[in-house]
């Protein structure tokens, strides 16, 4: 079988780690407001009074708000 | 790893959870955006070598995660996370010793000969240095293979949303076969490896809050391994190799000597450096030093899967309490316990541990995470099939002079078909557990003697076509005779680990698991045994026709690194280093 040179103008200009951020971003908003919730309305589970909600949704939208923004598709 | 310890039927006794609304939300997501970037990366795999190898222009961090990725399925996840509160931190074994020195030496001593051959695929390598009957023996096997472990991962996934959550089989088979077929035969290898990707930080943003949850109430890893000792009665549970000197004495039954040449060197090596599942991966990359450090940055990253596979399953050996505050025991699948009495069984450790503490939002994350991480196995067998058939079979053998378009059809349609096939597989597991043993052991039969013949022919320039050929027939039969010679009756597993006086509750206590490290063995010996003479008594290949295939014959080009930091060599020894020390650190 014959493999044609890869024609780079086919490259599409969205990167993997923007895919990456919007996934953890989106994911991690959703986390970080139930985090905020469960400060009026505990959680049933073990260790529910550390809010690993509140936190580990803060961390998610930080890392993921980074990963988007700074590999956010630009113009030219 | 192809080995890991699942049995035939995943057994929960009932559901354990239901999903809120935000877990609902999360998990939608995840489906958008990978049926998105289906869609998205389709207009750019126009061509063969784009839509099986992702165009070669993967960065060796894309190309390093999506490697370790590929092998960091959910049935593992949850498999060796029962392993782990079955037998202890030996488990850890199979992500260090039996991962990482063969990483390292895919990236530094292999991958140049795979790369600068300029391959698409390991039979095809296997065309490449020893001719068509080696390339049809492993292609046909392999493609055979993994399209039916698609179907054993399709099925998993499907029990197990069942019994987490009470979903309906047939409705998680469908959604993630349709879902995975799309995307595949959009994207191809491109697809494929965003959402391996994709997958990878999932896992560790959805399972990494376990084990941190748990070191905190447990008190400390000092006091954990304090009340794993003063609950198990055994401090072999916390020792990595002090307890390997003999088969009686630790409780996996086995042997440092299975450990060190039969898991760290035959199937380690095995599935790491020729399954070409993950070496697909690194073959995207798109330089030879991003293919020498792709394995280099996957294993640093395998380093540190046990953190969140391992020790979940430790933490509930401890941790793991009803609602009065008992310990829960867990027993083995298929258990009378489990079966007639309700109770949990070992695989049940991660979802255990998932639903004791993670609340509504990370519960959603976490469950993704599993289904990414099933989704994603399906995808790289059916990636991995599609290249495979076309490439191997199709290209070599049906139709050898279509044109480049004819050839990306062909490897959409035949991820439709394999997916196809997949679902009929699942459906077959679905009617007859038994089966997925058997699948599982199918990698087993391949995989060792398949390294024997691919280093042999990397590394020993007088290694024949014939030798080649029959190598891989001779070991492969041989790891089967094996098998069957145990099935049979167990106590021959004595001739296997080379204690014919081996008394009966020795031969009880070594588990299957170990017993497949000696099999993998001889199955190894014997490929390069019979190799070696088979190549001695037949001609030897022209030195000219070995070039860019076998070290020796093939002058390897400087991968452009410019100082030290640069080289794979020194982050492969800077891992080694590491390892060795955790090695040390939990003796």
């Amino acid at each position: 079988m014959s493999t044609p040179h890869v024609d780079p103008s086919t490259e599409k200009s969205l990167s993997i780690w923007f895919f990456v951020g919007v996934l953890i971003l989106s994911c991690g908003l959703i986390i970080f407001c139930q985090g905020i919730y469960e400060f009026s309305h505990p959680g049933t589970t073990v260790l529910a009074e550390l809010h690993p909600a509140f936190w580990w949704g803060m961390l998610m939208v930080l890392f993921g708000g980074f990963y988007t923004i700074n590999f956010r598709p630009r113009k030219g | 790893m192809h080995v890991a310890p699942i049995p035939a039927v995943f057994v929960f006794a009932t559901q354990l959870t239901h999903l809120a609304p935000v877990d609902l939300a999360i998990l939608i997501i995840y489906f958008a955006m990978v049926i998105f970037i289906g869609f998205y990366v389709k207009g750019s795999t126009n061509t063969s070598e784009e839509f099986f190898l992702a165009g070669r222009e993967m960065s060796a961090w894309i190309a390093g995660l999506s490697f370790v990725s590929a092998n960091l399925g959910s049935l593992e996840l949850m498999g060796w996370a029962g392993a782990a509160y079955q037998y202890g931190i030996l488990a850890t074994h199979w992500y260090w010793i039996g991962a990482i020195p063969a990483m390292l030496f895919l990236g530094i001593v292999m991958m140049p000969f795979y790369y600068i051959s300029k391959t698409h695929s390991v039979p095809g390598y296997l065309q490449l240095r020893f001719g068509e009957g080696a390339r049809a023996l492993s292609g046909v096997s392999f493609a055979f293979m993994t399209v039916l472990m698609s179907g054993v991962n399709m099925y998993s996934m499907a029990l197990v949303m069942k019994v987490v959550l009470g979903w309906n089989i047939n409705f998680s088979m469908w959604v993630g076969a349709i879902t995975v077929a799309i995307y595949v035969m959009l994207g191809g290898l491109r697809s494929a490896i965003i959402n391996e990707v994709l997958q990878f930080v999932l896992i560790w943003a959805g399972a990494a809050l376990i084990p941190i949850l748990g070191l905190i109430e447990a008190g400390g890893w000092t006091n954990l391994k304090a009340q794993i000792v003063t609950r198990m009665a055994d401090p072999s549970y916390i020792h990595l190799w002090s307890t390997t000197g003999s088969f009686d004495s630790n409780p996996m039954g086995i042997h440092w000597t299975g450990l060190v040449f039969g898991l760290g060197f035959v199937i380690s090596f095995g599935y790491w450096t020729t399954d070409f599942l993950v070496v697909q991966r690194v073959l995207s990359a798109n330089n030879l030093r991003a293919a020498r450090l792709a394995p280099i940055i996957g294993s640093a990253f395998k380093m540190f899967v046990p953190f969140f596979v391992i020790l979940p399953g430790l933490l509930a050996l401890v941790l793991l309490k009803d609602s009065a505050g008992h310990l829960i025991q867990l027993y083995p699948d298929g258990s009378d316990m489990v079966v007639n009495h309700g109770m949990h069984s070992f695989n049940e450790v991660l979802p255990l541990m998932m639903v004791r503490y993670l609340g509504p939002g990370l519960l959603g994350l976490g469950i993704t995470a599993l289904i990414a991480g099933f989704m994603s196995g399906m995808a790289g067998n059916v990636s991995a099939f599609s290249t495979v058939w076309t490439y191997d079979i199709y290209g070599a053998y049906i139709n050898k002079k279509a044109s480049d378009s004819h050839y990306v059809s062909m490897g959409r349609w035949s991820t439709i078909v394999g997916m196809a096939v997949s679902v009929g597989t699942a459906y077959l597991v679905m009617g007859a557990a038994s089966i997925m043993d058997y699948v599982q052991e199918l990698f087993s039969f391949f995989i060792a003697p398949l390294f024997g013949t691919v280093i042999l022919g990397m590394l020993w320039k007088r290694a024949s076509k014939a030798g080649g050929f029959w190598g891989l027939l001779c070991g492969t039969a041989s790891s089967i005779a094996m098998w069957a010679m145990v099935y049979h009756n167990k106590a021959n597993i004595r001739f296997m680990i080379l204690q014919p006086h081996a008394s009966a509750d020795t031969i009880m206590r070594v588990q299957a698991m170990a017993a497949n490290l000696y099999r993998a063995l001889w199955s190894w010996c014997v490929c390069v045994i019979v190799t070696i003479v088979v190549s001695y008594m037949t001609k030897a290949t022209p030195e000219a026709q070995l070039t860019g295939l076998v070290y020796g014959s093939t002058v390897i080009p400087h991968d452009g690194s410019r100082n030290i930091y640069e080289k794979p060599i020194f982050w492969a020894v800077v891992i080694a280093t590491v390892l060795f020390i955790l090695n040390l650190w939990l003796w």
